[in-house]
């Protein structure tokens, strides 16, 4: 391991650091040099008005949009360039707000795909079926089947993920992305069309996952005061530009906040 | 049934299942007949200028023929290789476009370079089987090989990845699937089986030329695999047999049998969307075969 070219020790850096991260898509400008940085550990939460670019900052972090400007620094290493299957290989996995799941495949085997790509099979053995591989392969049959028992798709996980409601669906997409081993996990709103009573259970659910993993959580949700509840910090854009970045308290006395929010109306 | 025709199906069936390898991964590629005439070619120059290959007996040697094989499934797939990372970024029709563009610049090679015979070709190649009979036992166990190794697609953590780019590249990608790295090898296993079907179909048919790998060989072995179903590799088999039987028996219809492939591809996905192997058919036949002879591992997932 060489230092870094920071010469910051990469053990004290930051999990993820946002530098200035702008993205224009013809005269839009999407994202303007937005910065922020996670700690190891928390989770972050992301809200803002309807096109502020929050889906366009989480492409930009998982590598399937190239930013105009700026970068972002995985504990220190830039990771310009890498691409989407580099960018989880380093430890971030994402779910998508459109719902990007495997449809024709099974619910088991949606969760088998990222599973497959953490833990590399013994390659001789591979071809023919042999009992090294045969254990190798029930290890990851167990352990797809523990990761549904944990977002209760266990009792779906035979079925055909296209043809999943809506809500199992948002739950598949965590259970693939935590499948991949992640370090961080990017959530894009994830309660989108639940009621108060499933948003209170996925809250909870997000908890448990975090303890469980020992995750750091980035997640865009428009449900404000569910934010302020799982949230250690957060941070807000709106047309693109970070407004305000802080704890809960801090952000909802912030007065561009309450502008951004509230300015429509008033 | 005559052994001629049956040779030809089982062909048709090694066809299809090359078509079937990169669309199992959503990549719509028609150059299988354009590496198909590459392996030919190798087993044709071969087996007529090496006296080693043609042999002395009655029959060219059996090692021969391995040899051959080898040779020319190496090199389709060395072409492979060489241009699937530029070409394979192309998605859709493009990729079709550009694939149909590369049997045409092959053709047109194998038409003109000063070794392949020109329009005539290479004829009078040497048969390592006596009869029809020893080429379909042969082609069988190729068959054989090429679809168990396509049934352990069906556990191997490639065959899932190659899935899961069909259904979605860009996921794939997020969820660590090296999307460049996985089509590449599906194209290049591809190549490698069409040129060692065109080794073998060499020799079986005796005379070797261009119009092997014409644009349309392209549309005949896509409507295999349109017929037959591109999910499971059993579509692609049933399609090849099917649909090289059907037009030897319909004979009479001459230069109408290219209209036929037509429609099988116009038709085909209005009736049967997914072919004839999909894999609701295939847990319904599961669980018929598993009703009769008690629990059995299903085909398919
Ligand atoms: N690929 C793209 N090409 C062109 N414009 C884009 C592209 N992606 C996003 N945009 C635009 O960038 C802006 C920010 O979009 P983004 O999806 O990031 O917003 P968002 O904060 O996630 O909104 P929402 O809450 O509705 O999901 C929008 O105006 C959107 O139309
Ligand atoms: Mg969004």
């Amino acid at each position: 391991m060489s230092a870094n070219p920071n010469g910051t020790a990469p053990a004290s850096a930051p999990l993820l650091q946002v530098e200035a991260i702008s993205c224009r898509f013809g005269g839009l400008l999407a994202l303007d040099r937005v910065s922020l940085e996670l700690a190891e550990g928390e989770i972050f939460g992301l809200i803002g008005p309807n096109g502020a670019g929050k889906t366009t900052l989480f492409n930009v972090i998982s590598g399937l949009t190239r930013p105009s400007g700026g970068r972002c620094l995985w504990r220190g290493r830039p990771t310009t360039g890498l691409g989407a299957c580099g960018i989880n290989r380093l430890g971030i996995a994402r779910t998508f707000q459109n719902l990007r799941l495997f449809e024709s495949l099974s619910v088991r085997e949606n969760v088998l795909v990222g599973l497959h790509h953490a833990a590399r099979a013994p390659m001789v053995g591979a071809l023919v079926g042999s009992g090294p591989f045969r254990g190798h392969q029930g290890r990851l049959e167990a352990q797809a089947l523990e990761l549904l028992a944990l977002l209760e798709l266990d009792a779906l996980a035979q079925q055909r993920a296209g043809d999943l409601p809506y809500g199992d669906r948002r739950r598949l997409e965590i259970a693939r992305a935590l499948a991949t081993a992640p370090r961080l996990l990017l959530l894009d709103e994830p309660a989108a069309g639940m009621n108060p009573a499933e948003k209170d259970d996925l809250r909870r659910l997000i908890g448990r996952i975090r303890d469980h993993f020992a995750l750091t959580v980035l997640i865009i949700e428009h449900h404000v005061p569910l934010m302020m509840r799982l949230c250690q910090r957060l941070a807000v854009l709106n047309f693109g530009e970070r407004i305000a970045l802080g704890s809960p308290a801090e952000v909802r006395r912030d007065p561009r906040v309450i502008e951004a929010y509230l300015g429509g109306q008033t | 049934m005559d052994a001629a025709l049956l040779e030809q199906m089982l062909l048709g069936a090694l066809l299809a299942l090359s078509v079937y390898l990169p669309l199992r991964c959503g990549q719509l590629s028609l150059a299988t007949p354009g590496f198909y005439a590459v392996g030919g070619y190798v087993a044709a120059l071969l087996s007529t200028g090496v006296p080693a290959f043609a042999g002395t007996g009655a029959t060219s040697p059996l090692p021969a023929l391995l040899v051959e094989m080898a040779l020319g499934g190496s090199l389709a797939g060395l072409i492979a290789l060489a241009i699937g990372r530029p070409v394979l970024r192309l998605r859709g029709i493009y990729l079709a476009i550009a694939t149909i563009a590369l049997v045409e610049i092959l053709r047109v090679l194998n038409l003109n370079l000063p070794f392949t015979g020109g329009a005539m070709g290479i004829f009078g190649i040497p048969q390592p089987f006596a009869h029809p009979e020893g080429y379909v036992l042969f082609t069988l166990v190729l068959l054989a090989v090429a679809c168990w190794l396509c049934q352990r697609l069906e556990v191997l953590r490639l065959g899932r990845a190659m899935l899961a780019i069909r259904d979605d590249e860009l996921a794939a990608a997020s969820v660590g699937i090296d999307t460049p790295r996985t089509k590449l090898i599906a194209f290049v296993a591809s190549a490698v089986l069409a040129g060692v079907t065109g080794a073998l179909a060499a020799h079986f048919l005796n005379a070797w030329n261009a119009r092997v790998g014409s644009f349309d060989a392209s549309i005949t072995t896509l409507a295999f695999v349109v017929f037959g179903g591109s999910r499971f590799w059993l579509g692609p088999v049933l399609g090849g047999l099917a649909l090289t039987a059907l037009p030897e028996l319909l004979r009479p219809v001459g230069d109408l049998r290219l209209i036929l492939f037509g429609g099988v591809i116009l038709l085909g996905p209005l009736f049967f969307p997914q072919g004839l192997v999909t894999a609701e058919r295939l847990r319904w036949l599961g669980a018929l075969l598993g009703r009769g002879r008690g629990r059995r591992k299903p085909l398919a997932p």
